[in-house]
């Protein structure tokens, strides 16, 4: 019975759902899907890719974590290692089609000005994002959204450790004027384990 | 210290994407892919074990296989004869060794192991 195989996996407990997913339960792995898909287009999203390409890459990224379901070992949550494969095959794709050169040179060239905003504004994350210049925004989501350490960020951008760590540094310091301070809101349990 | 702080902050906003509208729609996109791959799959398996029983049954047939069964055959008739001369409980291998339908259900079961040891090594790999 097709409902009740549907229902027993959204009980399911991610690591679970990887299981049958290793023995090639699609449903279970669609399961997963649900759950993370927002979270893994979000990143992407946040790394400067926009709506129709996250979704593409986002898909890739799930359709690659299915063939390669049986290396999740479940050290990290399911969610990080998704964004992780996102976030290479976004690179990926920058490189193929030449664009990541353009936005880190960008970068380094163009400095845009940014206005001390009103720390007790009630920015979002998006819109603060979008003060950064696009190598920042590129390696901070990198770093914060999809998890990677600045030396992997730097071998994905085939850029140099130290203009990696000054991109996020610079990043940061523009994140940190634009964020309202912390209201220390705690996030509620999310099911699952992403 | 603040300067960590505020990294957990971000790690927290970036762990807090929305859920998306059209999440379900998103999912069942990728679950249409994974069951169109899936299933292009098996058609390949399928063919590539068809594929691989025709080429095993046309190599037995070309390799004289099947002669060298029959010798064996007649061996077997031969052996049984003088075997019936010693008992007549050999009678089994005068029946089972007689005509050439032997080799026919010999080579059959060939083919369709060949077929099979190949499906699986695909479906393996």
């Amino acid at each position: 019975m097709p409902g009740a195989r549907h229902s027993r996996f959204a009980s399911s407990h991610d690591v679970e759902l990887c299981g049958f997913a290793a023995t090639g339960e699609r449903r279970a792995f669609g399961e997963l899907v649900r759950r993370h898909g927002s979270a893994v287009r979000g990143v992407l999203r946040r790394m400067g890719a926009q709506g129709a390409e996250a979704d593409d890459v986002a898909q890739d990224a799930f359709l690659t974590a299915f063939e390669r379901i049986a290396e999740f070992r479940g050290e990290g949550t399911f969610a990080a290692w998704v964004k992780k494969i996102a976030a290479r095959i976004y690179l990926r794709r920058l490189q193929r089609d030449r664009r990541l050169s353009s936005m880190t040179a960008e970068a380094i060239e163009d400095e845009p000005e940014v206005p001390r905003g009103d720390a007790d504004a009630n920015i979002d994350l998006e819109e603060a994002l979008k003060a950064l210049s696009e190598a920042e925004r590129l390696c901070v989501s990198m770093c914060f959204g999809a998890g990677l350490s600045h030396t992997e960020a730097a071998e994905a951008l085939n850029l140099p450790l130290g203009t990696v760590k000054s991109h996020v540094k610079r990043g940061l310091e523009k994140l940190r004027t634009r964020l309202a301070p912390d209201d220390g809101v705690v996030l509620e349990g999310r099911r699952g384990n992403g | 210290m603040a300067e960590l702080e505020f990294e957990r902050r971000l790690e927290r906003l970036f762990a807090e994407s929305p859920e998306l509208a059209d999440a379900g729609a998103f999912a069942e996109r990728v679950e249409r892919r994974l069951n169109a791959g899936w299933t292009a799959r098996r058609w390949l398996i399928g063919a590539a074990g068809v594929v691989g029983g025709v080429i095993g049954a046309s190599q037995l047939m070309m390799s004289g296989l099947f002669q060298r069964v029959e010798t064996a055959g007649d061996s077997a008739r031969f052996l049984s004869t003088s075997l019936n001369h010693l008992s007549t409980t050999t009678d089994w291998i005068t029946a089972v060794s007689s005509g050439g339908a032997v080799v026919w259900v010999a080579a059959g079961l060939a083919v369709i192991m060949m077929g099979f040891v190949l499906t699986r090594v695909i479906g393996e790999i």
